[in-house]
Parts: C-alpha cells; sequence; structure tokens
C-alpha cells in the first residue's frame, strides 16, 4: 500500500510538474507557472528585441527557482518564481514602452514632413499663374 | 586654549552624534534601492497618472520589505526579497507611465495630422478659388482687350466688308516711287499685329495699288513692293509669314477717276485685308472695289 502510494504521488506530482520530483513540503507550482506564462508574454512583446537584459534575468531566475524546487527547497524557488515573474513583467512592459516610444519618434518624423510638405505647397501656390497643385492627398 | 578645545569636544559629540542618528537604522542596500525606486516613481507626473496601480504595489512590497526589516532583520532573505520586488515594480510603474505617455503622444499626433491635412485642404481651396478667380479676371481682360483692339481697327477706318476687315493706308505713308514705310504706318501696323495677336486664326492679305500715272509695269512692281514692306512690317512684329499675303495690282481697281491730284491720291494706297475668322480671303473679281 505504501509503494502504491509512493507510486501514485510520485505520478500526481510529475503530472503536476513535470520537472519537479516529489516532494514533502508542497512546492510553489503556481508561482512557477505564473512565472513562466510572464515570460511567454514578454517574449510576446518581442522583449527579447527590446528588454534583453530583464528577459535574460526572468529566464535564469525562472531556472533557479525550478533547480530550487528539484532541491525540494520551496522557499528558494517561491523567491526564485516570484522574482523570475516581476522580471518578466518589467521585460515585457519595458519593451512595450521602447515599441511606443519608437512609434513616437517615427510619428514625429512623419508629422515634420508632412508640415515641410505644405509649407511647401502654400508657398509654390503663393506664386501666380502655377499649374493646380496636385489633388492627391499626402502619403498616410 | 581651553575654550577652544571645549569646543572642538562639542563638535565632535555633535558629529557623532550625528553619524550614530545616521547609521542606527543600518539597512541593506536593496532596501535603500527599493526606497529610492519608489520615491523616484513617486516624483514623476507621468507615473502618478498613468501607472498609479504598480506604484501602489511598489509601495505595499515596500512596506513588506520595511516590515521584514524590522521584525528579521536588513540581511533577512526576505527582506532583501521584497525590497527587490519593490524596485522592480516601482520600475514597471517607470515602463508603463512611458509606454502610456508614448500612446497619448500618438493619439495627440494623429489630431495634429488631421489638422494639418484638414488646413492643407482648406488653403488648396482657397488657392483653387483664386485660381479660378485669376482665370476668369484673365478671360474678362483678354475679351475686353480684343474688343478693344476691335474698336481700334475701327478707329483706323477700317471697313467690315463680304471679303473681311478692310484697311486702308494712303500714300502719305510711303514717299512718291519709293517703297520704304514711313514712320507714320508704325501706329496702325501695331495694332494690326497685335490684333492678329489676339486673334491667331485669323490671317492678312496686303493689296497694293498706284494711279495710272507711269508705265503699267512700273506701276505694278511699285505697288508689289509697297505691299511687300507692309507684310515684311507685320511679319516683323511677330506675326507668322504664313499668315500674311502681299499682292500688287497696279493701277488696277481704282477707287476714284484719277482725273486730278486728289482722286489720283486715292488710288495710291495699301490696303489690308483681316480675314473674317479663319476663313480665305475672296479674290478680287473685275467689278474692284472691295
Amino acid at each position: 500500500m505504501i509503494t502504491l502510494n509512493g507510486i501514485r504521488n510520485a505520478l500526481w506530482c510529475a503530472v503536476a510538474f513535470g520537472i519537479i520530483a516529489c516532494a514533502s513540503t508542497p512546492m510553489p507550482v503556481e508561482k512557477l507557472a505564473v512565472a513562466k506564462s510572464s515570460i511567454d508574454r514578454a517574449e510576446q512583446a518581442q522583449a527579447a528585441q527590446f528588454a534583453q537584459v530583464e528577459l535574460t534575468s526572468a529566464r535564469n531566475k525562472f531556472a533557479a527557482a525550478q533547480s530550487a524546487a528539484e532541491k525540494h527547497d520551496a522557499g528558494a524557488a517561491a523567491r526564485m518564481a516570484d522574482q523570475a515573474d516581476i522580471d518578466a513583467q518589467l521585460a515585457e512592459s519595458t519593451a512595450r514602452a521602447k515599441q511606443q516610444e519608437q512609434l513616437v519618434t517615427e510619428m514625429d518624423a512623419g508629422l515634420r514632413d508632412l508640415r515641410n510638405e505644405t509649407l511647401r505647397r502654400d508657398d509654390s501656390g503663393a506664386a501666380p499663374l502655377t499649374p493646380t497643385p496636385a489633388t492627391t492627398p499626402p502619403r498616410q | 586654549m581651553q575654550r577652544t578645545s571645549i569646543c572642538a569636544a562639542a563638535v565632535a559629540a555633535t558629529l557623532l552624534g550625528l553619524t550614530g542618528c545616521e547609521t542606527s537604522p543600518k539597512a541593506d542596500p536593496l532596501l535603500e534601492q527599493a526606497r529610492a525606486t519608489v520615491a523616484q516613481a513617486e516624483a514623476n507626473p507621468d507615473v502618478v497618472k498613468y501607472a498609479s496601480t504598480e506604484l501602489d504595489r511598489a509601495r505595499k512590497l515596500l512596506i513588506n520589505a520595511e516590515a521584514s526589516a524590522k521584525s528579521k532583520g536588513a540581511a533577512d532573505k526576505n527582506t532583501a526579497h521584497y525590497a527587490y520586488l519593490s524596485t522592480q515594480m516601482a520600475h514597471i510603474a517607470e515602463q508603463r507611465a512611458h509606454e502610456q505617455s508614448a500612446v497619448a503622444r500618438i493619439k495627440a499626433g494623429e489630431t495634429e495630422r488631421q489638422q494639418i491635412l484638414l488646413s492643407a485642404r482648406e488653403s488648396e481651396a482657397d488657392r483653387a478659388v483664386a485660381q479660378a478667380r485669376t482665370a476668369q479676371s484673365q478671360a474678362e481682360q483678354s475679351q475686353a482687350e480684343s474688343q478693344r483692339l476691335a474698336k481700334e481697327l475701327e478707329n483706323l477706318q477700317a471697313s467690315q466688308t463680304s471679303r473681311g476687315i478692310v484697311l486702308t493706308l494712303d500714300d502719305v505713308l510711303f514717299d512718291t516711287g519709293k517703297a520704304q514705310l514711313k514712320s507714320g504706318a508704325q501706329r496702325s501696323l501695331d495694332q494690326i499685329a497685335a490684333f492678329l495677336n489676339e486673334n491667331p486664326d485669323r490671317h492678312v492679305q496686303i493689296e497694293g495699288f498706284t494711279d495710272s500715272q507711269g508705265p503699267n509695269d512700273y506701276n505694278l512692281e511699285l505697288s508689289q513692293s509697297r505691299a511687300d514692306a507692309v507684310a515684311a512690317a507685320i511679319i516683323q512684329r511677330g506675326i507668322d509669314a504664313q499668315r500674311v499675303r502681299a499682292l500688287g495690282y497696279g493701277e488696277e481697281f481704282p477707287v476714284a477717276a484719277n482725273e486730278n491730284p486728289g482722286s489720283r491720291q486715292l488710288n495710291r494706297r495699301v490696303e489690308i485685308i483681316v480675314s473674317n475668322g479663319d476663313k480665305a480671303i475672296p479674290g478680287r473679281t473685275a467689278t474692284g472695289a472691295p
């Protein structure tokens, strides 16, 4: 019975969290899952490109949390998972901020071009007897 | 001397006291960093505006860190952990504020872009209206000008006939026996050239005549030379030679009887016929006068 229980336990634990072996103290399975999904979201937000330092830190801490869990150190696993989670959140928000700021830079350049274009057209329009200006609207 | 040493001692005691006070809550650098980062985020108006939730979380984590430092000491794992989380959360608040203020700028930029496009379209429309007005007034001007020219041709004693508008230059414009145009003809020729410029479909025929004095051949040649001189003068004023034709009729087609000097003078003439529109100018018939 005891061996059967042990096997069942082991199976259950393996299903619940593949890598973590069965342990006496409950492992922070949920925290690890949360950290993993934060890392996924950061990756989707192109953090690999825009927030590499933060994303790498999150990945490293996630790996540390996993290895702490393997060593049955629930406290360290929980802390590392929380830190991996917050590093991933920072990676995601940094990536989003940088992308928006890039859009602002592009928009500013576009506005500058547009202003120059309309100024130039106003100038040419002021001269007498110029042909009718093009009716096509400026590039979007 | 004694007073100085007392003074120095007092200063030293004060300094000691101060440093003592300062160093008493000797904090973990991570906790210090968390306090500074949260304070920095709080001082950023964009963070307060756009990331108050994240800022609140950072504050709560900092409270946790402070509580942990108080109960378990600054070196405790949990103190360092919460301090780290608080610092990162304050950074997240800042990044969130960056993102949201960028989004707001993009929104404002889009409004500005629409405004520029709108005013560009308006000024384009204004220009179109102005151009239309200019074109209209130019059309009116040129119409008025051609009416004026027609009037002037009338004033040159031109008469409308079936062949066209006929204008007669009399012999005072030439010296006797010469084909050289005198300066008195310039104004009339200017007006004819201007009229032809305004009416590019019209063309002219220049016809030279003499009185009956002198040999026929000589008169034919002289009348041709005079017609040629008038034609050359018109061409010189920028009219295409294709539109100008010169003919000498000699003593044919007299307009008076050649009986006395007065009537002979009337016969010594050059007639300029301006076509009606682009129609060909009909030739002279034996019956003579246009």
